[in-house]
């Protein structure tokens, strides 16, 4: 058999545009780690259930995991968590994880910042049961959700407007 | 994992039916939600090439004569987030944001869970409700077909090689609505069962539309619930839910699988409908 067929894509990648040369049925989360060596979005289902592979595109949270990099355009853009380290929010609310012990493994964390950076985005001031319902796509097998969900409360509460 | 397959990204809705039409064992790719977890199921190895549908022209909700057409490219949450949608079918805006959490609703769309055809998608009941009709693509034209008549079984439709749903057609009234489901847990759990409800007026009179999913083989509607419904005066009497609630029960023929038994979703049907009368 021949080589499997390769496409060339084109996007925005942590803000700066990107090309690679990926197979058919690489996914986004594949690409990201294997070929630009980002490793913060994590596999732990592989099928939409754990959210340990999200990512924003188009400032939207998604399951890395079940997105063909192929069917990326140039008009796309993936921000991970390594996009945003010199990010002020996501600083702040990686403070808010440490402050109140909310990492035990780590696994799921860099899923769980994304969530919560991308709900404090979009909303000011969110209750209890908004931040439950943001992170509800992201299983945490170690922490029992509470210092989590008082993380992103503390994180919204303290932060400068 | 799968050996040589090709990917195309079509210029047009036209292009890739073409593609679909020629190559065999070609597979569209909206969100791949569905798709992808099969695919790493080993669900479809013969696959030879997957065909983009997510950067076309798919994704719009726009009114036509009497009618509002809803693109089937659009996620469930640009589904959920347009107030056209949520100004006139509010059971379908429900439905949409039951479906898995965020990162989900993200890629999903509502052509693929359609076409995906599983009996307890869950925007489908919404549809049956909302009495929509399917717009089907090829290379040689459209054709319609009512959301009633497009399932023929578990993961089964009417679609042909080479053809794809374009849109979701729903006629423009003002409804309202409720959508539930059980599942295995609170969050983001496929439906055990679910139903849906919309009613609106229509020359005065209240008009209703039951649709269950996972209680037979495709979605179903539940005609003599909506009769009852319709030939009774509101608000509803304890009488007319209970009765409701057992129609409900006797509408349900489901099976019994790895998610429930038969006897649970029977029973159900009636809690369900009992829980959306009570919410409406
Ligand atoms: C973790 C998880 C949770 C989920 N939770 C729910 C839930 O709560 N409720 C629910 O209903 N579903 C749920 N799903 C299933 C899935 O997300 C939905 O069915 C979704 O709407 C599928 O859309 P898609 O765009 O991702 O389809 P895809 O995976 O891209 O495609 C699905 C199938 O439809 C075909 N197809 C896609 N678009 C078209 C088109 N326009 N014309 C013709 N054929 C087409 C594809 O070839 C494929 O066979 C869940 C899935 C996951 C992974
Ligand atoms: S790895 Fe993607 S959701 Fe679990
Ligand atoms: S800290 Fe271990 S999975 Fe969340």
């Amino acid at each position: 058999m021949n080589k499997p067929e390769l496409i060339r894509i084109s996007f925005k990648l942590n803000e700066k545009t990107v090309e690679a040369q990926v197979s058919p049925e690489m996914t986004v989360l594949e690409m990201l780690r294997r070929i630009f060596r980002l490793n913060a979005a994590k596999e732990g289902c592989g099928k939409g259930e754990c959210g340990a592979c999200t990512v924003l595109l188009n400032n939207q949270p998604i399951n890395s995991c079940l997105k063909l990099a192929a069917s990326l355009t140039c008009s796309d853009a993936i921000l991970t968590v390594e996009g945003l380290e010199n990010n002020a929010l996501m600083k702040h609310v990686q403070q808010a994880f440490v402050d109140e012990g909310a990492v035990q493994c780590g696994f799921c964390i860099p899923g769980m910042a994304l969530s919560s950076y991308h709900l404090l985005k979009t909303c000011q001031k969110p209750d209890a049961h908004q931040i439950k319902q943001a992170l509800s796509g992201n299983i945490c097998r170690c922490t029992g959700y509470m210092k989590i969900e008082a993380a992103v409360k503390k994180a919204a509460d303290t932060r400068s407007k | 994992m799968i050996n040589q397959i090709s990917f195309f990204k079509p210029d047009s809705v036209i292009q890739a039916c073409e593609i679909l039409a020629r190559e065999n064992n070609s597979l569209p790719v909206a969100g791949g939600t569905d798709l992808i977890v099969k695919i790493r199921n080993g669900m479809f190895p013969q696959t030879t090439a997957f065909v983009d549908l997510s950067s076309l022209p798919l994704r719009f909700i726009r009114e036509t004569d009497g009618q509002i057409e809803i693109g089937s490219g659009c996620t469930m949450t640009e589904v959920i987030e347009n107030p056209l949608v949520c100004k006139h079918f509010p059971t379908l805006t429900k439905a949409a944001s039951t479906v898995g959490a965020l990162q989900i609703r993200n890629l999903a769309t509502i052509g693929g869970n359609s076409a995906n055809s599983s009996p307890a998608g869950d925007t489908i009941p919404a549809m049956f409700a909302l009495e929509a009709s399917i717009k089907i693509r090829s290379k040689s034209g459209l054709r319609t077909v009512k959301i009633d008549q497009f399932f023929t079984g578990p993961g089964k439709n009417v679609l042909q090689r080479g053809e794809i749903i374009e849109s979701f057609l729903l006629p423009k009234r003002e409804t309202r609505g409720v959508f539930l489901k059980l599942g295995e847990r609170k969050a983001h759990a496929i439906s055990k069962i679910n139903l849906a409800l919309a009613t609106w007026t229509e020359s005065g009179k209240a008009k209703f539309r039951v649709a269950m999913g996972s209680v037979a083989p495709t979605v179903i509607r539940a005609p003599e619930v909506e009769k009852l419904l319709e030939s009774s005066s509101q608000p509803f009497s304890d009488e007319v839910i209970a009765e409701a609630a057992s129609l409900a029960t006797k509408a349900a023929r489901p099976i019994s699988d790895v998610r429930s038994s038969q006897a649970y979703r029977k029973q159900m049907a009636g809690v369900l409908m009992k829980r959306a009368m009570n919410a409406f």
